[in-house]
Parts: C-alpha cells; structure tokens; sequence
C-alpha cells in the first residue's frame, strides 16, 4: 500500500471542500472495502478524507419516513426498532450480508459505494475492464458462477454485491448529495448504474459530491416483508440470488408490491414489469409464478452462470410466498 | 449511538492530517495539496530517511486495555498491525487480513470490528480491547472460562477473535438461541471446526447471565 | 502387549488452554526478537515460462529496505543449493529463487525484507517481472491422456481377476471429481528466522521440528545441533506444515544474508500457492455383487493432479483394496502433471478422496440391490484384512454402524429418494464410512519428577490442535495415578526428546506410548531409589507391590511421598528418558481405525440450498486417551467434511492458470451457521496388540466417509446424483418452480 496523505475533517462543509480541490482524493468511513481494495492494489488513491467525525450517524424520523445519515452503520440499521419493525426488509437485508464484525463497520454510505466482488476485479494479474478500462472483461469467458444476467455488457457482467441496496430499491429510497456548491436528491434507483461502455464507474455521484443522507418513504411493507439470500453457504456470502419483497395486502389481494434482486446486475434490480403484475391480484403461487416468468425477461446468461436462470424465478416465487405467508 | 442528529456546532473544518508539520487548520487545504511524490521522491534518492519517516508518521493517541499509548502511525498502518507489530499485543490473530475470517476481531468502543480492515490512524481517542484485555489479573473472564470448559477451540488460533465476538454477540443481544449464536458468529472462521464447542461456550455464558 | 490404562472419567482442559484463551500462546511470527525486519514475498503472475527481466530498482531504494532476493543474487549463496547443480526441484529441495524458471502461477520470485511490514508491502508492489511466457496445463480433464505412473517401478494392484464386477449379476460403474482443497488453516504461513554466528533459530509453523531442523541444516550444510526448531503452538495445519515451504527457505536464506532477524508471514492469497493442497482427483469405481450383494468385484482408478516437478503421491485406491471382503478387486494410480504448485497430504488425505468415491459407489450399487446400504456393508464386512491377509488387532466397525444407526435414527428414513419432507424440506439421509492406517512410529519421551513433586513429560511433538499436551498429561496422569495438578508437559521444541512429525493419526499411539514407556521407567527407578534410601530391611520387593498414587510411592500400607523419596535420596531430581517403537506385531495384524459417519441433511426445494441438521459419528479408534478433546478432533474432522461435501474448491481460471477463489470470501470453507449439533460416539475399546496404551489414532477418520455420507444424502433427499465435489446448489437443480 502506498503512502497516502490522510486528512480528517470534522466539518460537512469542509470534508466537501475537500473533494471539491481534490478529486482523486477518496472518502473513507468504515474502511471494510476501501482498505481491502487498496490491499489487493485494485485502488490506490493518494488521499484519503477520514468523514469519521461528521455528524451523520443518525436514524430518525421524518414527515417523509426515515432519515438515515450516511455515516450510520449498517449493524445501528438493523438493530434499530424503528427499521426492524416499520422497515424489516431492510432489517433482514443487512443482517444478511456480511458478518457482524463487518456490519459494525459498515456505513450507509459506504456499503452504497461498495465495489463489485468479481474476482477479475479483484485479482491485478488478470484483466478486467472495471479495474482497468479496455484491458478486457476476463468474467465474459471465464469464471461467472457469481455474475450478472440482467443489464450486462460486452465489457462487464459484474454484479453489485451489497444486500442493502437491494432493500433500499426496492423501498423507493431516495438518496441525499452533497457538493461544495449544491446538493441533490435523487432516486436510490437511479444511484448505481450499469456497467454499459463504462464499467469503471459504479454509479452517478460525481467526484466532488459525498453522500450524506438516505431517505426512506413511508410504506406498509412491514407486515409482509421477506429478503431471501441463496448462496454457497448459510451466512458470510455473497449471494448467488437475492430477492427483496414487500407487500401490501389487503386480505388475499395484493394492494402494493415492492420486488428487487440482488447478484444479478451491476446495481440493485428492480423488478418493475413483475410488481405491475401483481399490483392488485391475489396473492397465489400461480400468480407468483407469472410475476417471476416476467421478471425473467432479457436475462442472458454466461456459461458458469447458467443456473441463475432457473434459481432466479425459483427464488421470486420463495420470496413472495414467505412475504404473503403462503408458505 | 443517538438517533438525533448530532448539533453541527463546535465544528473543527480540520482535525488532522498527515502533513502536520505543515498545517493549521485555515490552510488544510493547500496543505494537503503537497504531493507524496515529493515525499517519495525524496526517500527514493535516499534523502533524510528520518525526514521520510517524519512526514509519513501522523501522532496517535488511543487506549488499548485500558492502558494509553501516545504513538506514531503510519496512516496505511492497520489496526491489527499496530497493535501485534507495534504493541506487540499478538493475542490479536491475522488470519486473511480482507475480513473474511474474524480472526483479527477486537472492540473499539465495545464495538466488535475487524481490526484488519480499519487504520490505526483512525481510531485516534478511541478505547481498543484486545483478548489480553479481557481477564480481570488471573481470574478469567467468563467467556475464557467457558471456551475452556467447553473445549471451544483446538489450534486456538481464532481463539481470540472467536472469543471477542462471542462476548459482542452476547451484549448486541443476538444469543438467544442457538441458531441466532451461529448466524451472529459466522464471520469467525474456525478451521479446526469448533463451531458446536463454542456455541455451547455462548449459550453457557448468556444462560449465566453474567455481566460481561 | 498388555493394556494397562485405566483413565480417569472426567473431563480435562488442554495443557495450553490457559494461553490460548488469554493470547498468550505463541505461535510462530508472534516471538519478540529485537531487530526484527519483515519479509515479503513476490509471486509470478503467470503460469509458466521464464523471468526474462526483473526489475528491483524502485524496491531497493524504497524506504526502509534493506535487501531484495530474487534468483539475480540468491542462487549459489545457499550451498545445499550450488551443491546440486540439477534443476530438481521437490518437496525436499525447495530451491526457491534458484534460477528465472516459472514453474507455477504464485511462484515466489522475490522477497523484499524492510524495517517495517508496511514498508516491505510496499516495496514489494514496485518490483516488476517482464516474463517469457509459455504455455500451460492446469486442466486435468485435458490431460488425462498424459497421465503417469507414480513411479518406475509401481505396480497396478491386481487381486485375482481384473474388471470381475463386469460379470456380476449387478453392478454400476461411476465417475467422481474432487477438486483441489487448500488445508487453509487459520494461522498463515509464518516463521522467524535468527542466525546468531553459525547457529540458527527458527520459529517455525512445523508439523514436525525435527524435520524442518534437518531440513534447514541441509540447506546450509550445517550440523542439525546448530539449528533449533520451536513450535510449541502451530495455528493449524491439516498437513499443510508437513514439510518446510520456499517461504521458509526464502526466510532462513534472508537471515543469513541480512544478517538480521526475519520474520514472514504469508498472505491467504500466497496460502493457495505457495504452500500445498489437497489435489484435484478424478476416480472411476466399477463394483458389482451378486443379487443377494455378495460383492464380485471392484476396479477402482485415479487419476490426481501433481505438479510439473514432483511426484506427490497418496493412498487414493488404497482403501478398495482392504475395506470389504471381496474376492477381485484392481487399482489404478496415476498422476497427471501440470504447471501448477506442489500438493501435500491434506486431512485424511488420499483415503478421504478414495473412500469418497467408493462409499457413494457402495451406496449407489446398494440402490441398484434394492438393499439398505448398511446392509450391503455389513454382508461384505471384512473380518480378516483381505490385502495381506492378516486379523486386525481390533476392528469395532460393525459395531459403529449399529450405535451410528441407532442414534440417527436411521431406521426411520424410507429408502426411496426424494421421498422424505419436514418443514417443507426435502430429508435426505446418508452414511459413508471411514478407514485409516493404525500406526506406530518411534519417539522418545522424558519424565522427570523434581524435589518438589513436580512431574515433567517432554517430547518434542508437535500440537497442531488435536491436543497432543493434554494426551501425554493424560497418559502421565494414569501412570501416576494422579488428579494431574503437578504434571506439566513441554513439546514442540528440537530441545526436548525427538518425536516424529505429528500425521497420520500417529501421534498419540506413538508419543503416548513413549510418555507411558518413559512413566513407567520412572516408577522402576522410583522402586529402585526407594529400596535405596527408604526400605532399611534389605529386602528386595517386586516393582508390581508399590502402589503410585496421588504423589506417594505406596508399600505394604507405607506411604512415602515424592518429595521426600527424592531429598532421602539427596538427589534434585529424577528422570529417564525411553524411546518406545512398535515390534513384530506389525508382521502379526493388521492395524486400522474405522468411523462411520451418518448425515441428516435438508434441502430447500425452491433454492436447492443444503443445510445439515445432524450429524452422527461412530468411531473405532481403540481406547480413548482424553475423550474432551478427541471428541472435538472427531467434530473437526466431521466440519471439514462437510466442507470438502458441499463448499469446498479451489477454481483456477485454466486461460491463465491462475486461482480464481483464492481468498476466504470466495474459497468457502464452512463457517458456525453451516454446522449443525454433532454426536461423536466412541467404542472405546482398546486395541491389544498396537501399543501398551491400547490408542489407535482419530485425526483422519474423523474425515473420512463424511464427504460420501452427504453426497449419498443429498441422492436420497433428491433422487440426483451428484458426482463431483464440492454439491453446490446449482448441481442439484431440485427447484419446484
């Protein structure tokens, strides 16, 4: 690892000053990714902003649902009675991912930023275009048991790791970002981007903006709320599927419908042909059946990744029946 | 941790920084804007070697065990490094060094974290426990005793970590089962396989009902 | 030989438990030396060829480095090395940065040894290699055809006829993969190395001080008494510590140039490569029997994957030949060498990869018999070993299956596949057993008992987890008949009297025989001190009339502790030392441990996801020396198991010959939530003939016959039978959906 000049602010204002004179320079929270990128040499920046002292460790109410400040951790999220029982999809996502030493480190922010865990990426003796553009994506033909089926590219089929963003799509976050000269809210869905000619890039936030906030809208879900992860062991991997559902019903009848998948795309899935479906029928295995049929459409798979196909809609179908109680 | 939003008064813009001796606070900015290159270039030509040293060390105050150290550290110095290399507190295991193992688990604040994956620089002012921490003189703590007992450990080289967490898992309030223990332990990698002996050790301790 | 031991009920913590719980045990990196430096090592990025250029400029004049080894200036300075001008490179002679060949991707090709770990990191990442390439073979599949005898002069094994099972009334014929395994254990590859004159210090990470000591004495040319090897505390091993590594040669090699105290510790990633593994195996069992299930015949061939220079070579088939009574049966090994790094012996090693494909061979045959698959085992149970025709010392299998069977409840389970759910779960139930070589080599042991009662036993074993201290404390402890307070034991050290290198289950029939040979000298020296200094009527009483308990020498109702033995005496202390190997009843009887392991597994219908909710193991192991810790060695091996069945493979990406896993988020080794509660049950009954403590060894059958035992589970659970390891749920394909 190289030397690099670290600095830490203890001022909103000044930790965006900062980014905005150097743009190089990379914000560190938790560290948990950042440190092992920078590990492995996959990242190298000369700078590092230490955000730890900023005042964005909050999670609390607002008009609008939830307010949750970059720096929270993931494992304050998860343990939160506010999220664990208005918000439980986003509860069980976290608690999903990881490990608990890891969650404890784990900002919001943070793991939105959370690299691809594609070991092309990782690994500097092989090419990847995400690491390093036009050197070539060696997942394409090689080792893809963990990638992408939908959204993919001829330059990368990586997938975006996080279980949290998952559930934050699917709830309708909304994301908060900070210049030195303005700020912006936009849609968490519209946050992470796919990997299309310009795979190096994992998302929309410009060099001189940090996160500083996650919004969560108001919803029903909480009574009908399932993230399943299906992966190679029971905890502590990453997810082959993931699938966030939230209802809400009304009786049999599915009144509102939330679907979002994980270890799928280059960002957090969001199944919106399937919820138009489902939005007002019955909650039935046939009807999750169709709704997953849907889901599936334009996925493309690579070889080793093949299985996604049939796991996927298989998974769909799981999560909506845990989320209905059907099963 | 508070759910209110923290007051934004009493703000520093800058609390510290790796060019110390070349900073105030009102001129952060261009301070940092001095290239390591500079550094580098330096300690390349073999210029003054302490001079090298004295521009990459950034001071660092922190309790460890309860005791407090005022160091220097390097800010790619990790956590785990500081403390086994410069400490010499080795009950704290590298086992991969990406926190994929739990091996390296220590406390910070009573936070169990993975010290692999955090720079020492960054814990400036905080509270770091360590498995050399823990035992109050001779007498064990009741997590020692009950790995002990229950034999939760064979090469004992996660034994630390394992332990560590143990203790966070049962203050986090996430050891009310069995099944609760293994999901909350999981990032504690045992390739021995203890797995069924340490969580007998858990479930012993939080049945106790001791206060750890 | 007699079996005298008769070991106290309860429960006893490890020697070492204290240290481990606290961090105080040391393991090898973690030795204050002042002056340490840090070495890190350099891998090649490609598969093969040769180092056309190295550049180490940058590194040299990095900060804080005081010495970069590569082949440019290491070479001849290592005279073991200028001595053999060959290029051969085995697991004996590493010869790492010997000449600019690239041999495997991950190939040490430099060592940056700096002040600081940080510094050497550093350094380390500004060295560059421009390479030749060539092109390599890491794919087994394709290159089979070119597979090779382990040797010149090994013979396939043929008895009676060969492919008889081609003839029996029923039969199946199966092929069954395994991957590469890394031992992984969670200590990293480390060592300090410390000239100090001519004399050497090592720290090591070592199965075996001895071993290693010889190993750096020869590179060096030195007499081995100038080398000591400490290891006290090995974080973990499973055979990977075996023999030393080129990092340990790349560490002794800078100390000596230095002329500092070196200390390297390898990274998780380099634990993939630059140390051995398990190697990727591919097998073809071929077994048929008569209706009834009388076995005819079994052919069973490997092929298994070793490295371009060295013939490593395992009992794969071994077990085929001996395990059931069978009256043809033909094995095959080959090798097939690639450019890829050196395996070793891995827990349970070649047998756990045979006794893989041949237990889901006998499951698979007992399915086509219409017949329970303990049934079919039990109608081929092997009373005399049917390879060289001798009785076994001791053989409880046929018991394990009855107490396994029982606990499981495996009268429960109907046969049919996929014919069995609870909650929703498919239930699927398996058995598989386990056999390994009962061995018995040669140690030497010390014990000393001082003025002070203290009672003493050292020999350099090793403790790489199994709990060598408390089993000779144990042995010492019934010797002496003793709560065991005063009892200490020292190991892992070439100070202390030779041990061989812990393996192969050998350890506690082997060095706790040579504490119970070196106890029991110390008592006939004790009668002989005590007729000396305490009896005044000049009689000679018979050794077997003293009576040892509980720190007294006991006579005729005369209790004499042993404080005052030794100062009537005058002496400080006393002490013997014994050697203790096996005799001829090695020409006598056959010699095995045996386990059975029984799995109950769920697997979710829509995911395909496969949790193990219990499992069951029944193992002959002769007399249980420590129960506490042989019981946690049993579940170990049963957690690796189940590692090996469904999570466990090194993956190489055969474009570049190069790991695509080789880290622990990727490389899945099981973790607390994959592990159910498990039941160990010991027969306990002790072996006669093997040695005087009646102790047959448990480390590899703990292991063995688990991998198939699920494998056959996760069949009856889905009526899909996977046949290459590791069962991942994209293999099983049961989804509903």
């Amino acid at each position: 690892m190289i030397n690099f000049d670290y600095i830490r602010m203890g001022s909103i204002s000044s930790a965006v000053k900062a980014l905005d004179k150097f743009p190089d320079a990379k914000i560190i929270a938790g560290g948990s990714n950042l440190i092992d990128l920078m590990k492995r040499n996959v990242m190298a920046p000369t700078k590092l902003i230490d955000i730890n002292p900023l005042p964005l460790k909050y999670i609390h109410t607002t008009k609008q649902g939830v307010q949750i400040g970059a720096l929270a951790l993931n494992s304050q999220a998860a343990d939160h009675e506010l999220i664990k029982t208005k918000y439980p999809l986003l509860s069980m996502a976290i608690n999903a991912g990881a490990s608990a030493q890891l969650r404890n480190m784990a900002t919001f922010g943070g793991n939105m930023m959370q690299r691809t865990r594609c070991s092309y990426f990782y690994d500097t003796t092989m090419p990847c275009n995400k690491r390093e553009p036009n050197s070539g994506c060696s997942a394409l033909t090689g080792i893809n048991r963990m990638h992408g089926i939908f959204g993919t590219s001829d330059v990368c089929i990586a997938v975006n790791p996080s279980d949290m963003n998952v559930a934050l799509v699917a709830l309708d976050a909304k994301v908060i970002l900070k210049s030195a000269k303005k700020e912006r809210t936009i849609a968490f869905a519209d946050f992470h981007k796919l990997a299309g000619d310009s795979p190096q890039l994992d998302n929309h936030l410009q060099k001189n903006e940090m996160i500083t906030d996650i919004i969560i809208p108001e919803n029903q879900f909480y009574n009908n709320s399932y993230y399943l992860k299906v992966r190679d062991r029971h905890s502590y991997a990453f997810a082959l599927i993931s699938v966030a559902a939230g209802l809400e019903m009304d009786g049999q009848n599915i009144k509102k419908v939330r679907l979002a998948m994980g270890g799928v795309a280059h960002k957090p899935w969001r199944l919106y042909d399937a919820e138009n479906f489902l939005q007002g029928k019955t909650a039935s295995l046939q009807n999750f059946e169709e709704a997953a049929k849907i889901a599936m459409k334009g996925a493309k798979s690579y070889g080793h990744n093949d299985f996604k196909l049939a796991l996927a809609p298989s998974s769909i179908v799981e999560a909506l029946l845990k989320a209905s109680h059907l099963s | 941790m508070s759910d209110q939003k923290q007051p934004e008064t009493q703000e520093k813009e800058l609390i510290c920084s790796s060019r110390r001796g070349f900073l105030k606070a009102t001129t952060a900015l261009t301070a940092i804007a001095l290239s390591p290159s500079l550094i580098t270039k330096a300690a390349l030509q073999h210029a003054d070697e302490r001079l090298a040293a004295f521009f990459e060390k950034i001071p660092l105050n922190i309790e460890v065990n309860g005791k407090a150290y005022q160091m220097e550290t390097e800010p790619r110095e990790t956590l785990l490094d500081f403390v086994r290399e410069r400490l010499h507190l080795t009950g704290t295991k590298k086992g991969c060094d990406h926190g994929q193992c739990g091996a390296c688990t220590v406390h910070v604040d009573g936070i169990r974290v993975n010290s692999c994956l955090t720079l020492a620089v960054m814990q400036e002012g905080k509270k770091i426990t360590t498995i050399e921490g823990i035992a109050n003189g001779d007498k064990l703590h009741p997590m020692q005793e009950a790995f002990l007992k229950n034999d939760g450990f064979q090469c004992g080289y996660c034994t630390p970590g394992q332990i560590m967490s143990a203790i966070a898992c049962i203050n986090e309030g996430h050891a009310n089962s069995p099944t609760e223990i293994r999901e909350f332990m999981s990032g504690n990698i045992c390739r021995c396989g203890a797995y069924p002996n340490i969580v007998d050790a858990i479930v012993e301790v939080k049945n106790g009902g001791m206060k750890l | 030989m007699e079996n005298l031991l008769n070991l106290a009920a309860e429960d006893t913590d490890r020697t070492d438990g204290i240290l481990k719980v606290t961090g105080g045990a040391k393991y090898s990196a973690e030795y204050q030396i002042p002056g340490i430096t840090y070495g890190v090592l350099v891998p090649s990025t490609i598969a093969k060829g040769k180092i056309n250029s190295l550049d180490t400029k940058a590194a040299e004049n990095a900060p804080g480095v005081i010495k970069v080894l590569s082949h440019l200036n290491v070479n001849n300075s290592v005279p073991r090395y200028a001595k053999d001008q060959a290029l051969i490179i085995d697991r004996n002679i590493n010869k790492v940065f010997y000449n600019d060949q690239i041999l495997f991707a991950g190939q040490p090709i430099a060592m940056v040894i700096a002040d600081t770990y940080e510094r050497a990191v550093y350094a380390a990442s500004l060295i560059k290699a421009v390479y030749q390439k060539a092109p390599h073979q890491t794919n087994l599949e394709l290159n089979i055809a070119n597979a090779v005898a382990p040797n010149p002069n090994a013979k396939d094994y043929v008895r009676n006829q060969i492919d008889a099972y081609k003839d029996a009334e029923v039969f199946i014929e199966a092929e069954y993969d395994q991957p590469n395994h890394i031992h992984n254990p969670m200590e990293l590859g480390s060592i300090i190395a410390h000239w100090e004159g001519d004399g050497l210090t090592v720290y090591d990470k070592t199965q075996g001080v001895f071993s290693s000591q010889r190993h750096y004495a020869s590179l060096y040319e030195i007499d081995s008494k100038k080398v000591r090897v400490i290891a006290p505390h090995v974080g973990g091993a499973f055979g990977m510590a075996l023999h030393s590594w080129p990092y340990q040669d790349a560490t002794v090699i800078a100390a000596k140039i230095t002329n500092r105290p070196v200390k390297t510790m390898l990274t998780r990633i380099q634990m993939f490569t630059m140390v051995g593994y398990r190697p990727e195996t591919k097998q073809f069992v071929g077994i048929g029997a008569s209706k009834e299930g009388i076995l005819q015949g079994i052919t069973h061939k490997a092929w298994a994957v070793t490295s371009s220079f060295d013939n490593f070579t395992e009992g794969t088939v071994r077990p085929s030949q001996f395990m059931y009574k069978c009256p043809n049966v033909n094995t095959i090994y080959r090798l097939v060498k690639m450019d890829v790094s050196n395996p070793i012996w891995m827990r349970g090693p070649g047998e756990a990869t045979g006794m893989y494909a041949l237990e889901c061979a006998m499951d698979e045959l007992a399915y086509k018999l219409n017949m329970d698959p303990i049934e079919l085992r039990l109608k081929n149970y092997a009373v005399i070993n049917p390879e060289n025709e001798l009785p076994w010392s001791s053989k409880f299998l046929d018991e394990c299956y009855e107490i396994g069977a029982k606990k499981i409840g495996w009268s429960n389970r109907n046969p049919k596949p996929a014919s069995m759910k609870e909650n929703g779960m498919l239930v699927g139930y398996g058995v598989g057993s386990g056999v390994f070589n009962a061995g018995r080599s040669s140690a030497t042991a010390r014990a000393t008992l001082d003025e002070t009662g203290k009672l003493t036993i050292q020999s350099a074993a090793s403790d790489i987890g199994p709990g060598t201290g408390i089993m000779m404390k144990k042995v010492a402890m019934d010797s002496f008949q003793t709560e065991g307070k005063e009892v200490f034991v020292e190991l892992g050290d070439t100070n202390l009297p030779p041990a061989p290198t812990q393996g192969g289950s050998n350890t506690t029939s082997t060095v706790g025989s040579a504490v119970y040979d070196a106890c029991t000298a110390l008592k006939e020296k004790m009668v002989q001190v005590y007729h000396q200094f305490i009896v005044t009527d000049g009689q000679q009483h018979a050794y077997e009339n003293f009576t040892f308990k509980n720190g007294a020498i006991i006579l005729g109702g005369k209790s004499t502790s042993y404080t005052d033995l030794i100062k009537k005496a005058g002496l400080k202390e006393l002490t013997v030392t014994r050697e203790s190997k096996a005799g001829n009843e090695r020409q006598k009887y056959a010699f095995n441990s045996f386990a059975v392991h029984f799995v109950k597994l769920h697997i979710h219908p829509f995911t395909g996801m496969v949790k193990v909710v219990q499992v069951v193991s029944a193992v002959d192991a002769g007399k249980i020396i420590s129960e506490k810790q042989a019981r946690s060695q049993m579940i170990g091996g049963v957690v690796g198991g189940i590692g090996m069945a469904l999570t466990e493979e090194g993956i190489y990406d055969h474009r570049f010959g190069v790991y695509a896993n080789n880290n622990f988020a990727d490389y899945h080794v099981p973790v607390h939530a994959d592990i159910p509660p498990i039941d160990i049950l010991f027969v306990n009954k002790p072996d006669p003939y093997i040695n005087p403590i009646g102790a047959k060894g448990l480390g590899e059958v703990s292991i063995i016959g688990l991998a198939p035992a699920i494998a056959n589970a996760v069949f009856h659970a889905t009526g899909k039978r996977v046949r290459d390891l590791p069962i991942t749920l994209d293999k099983i394909t049961v989804w509903e959906s």
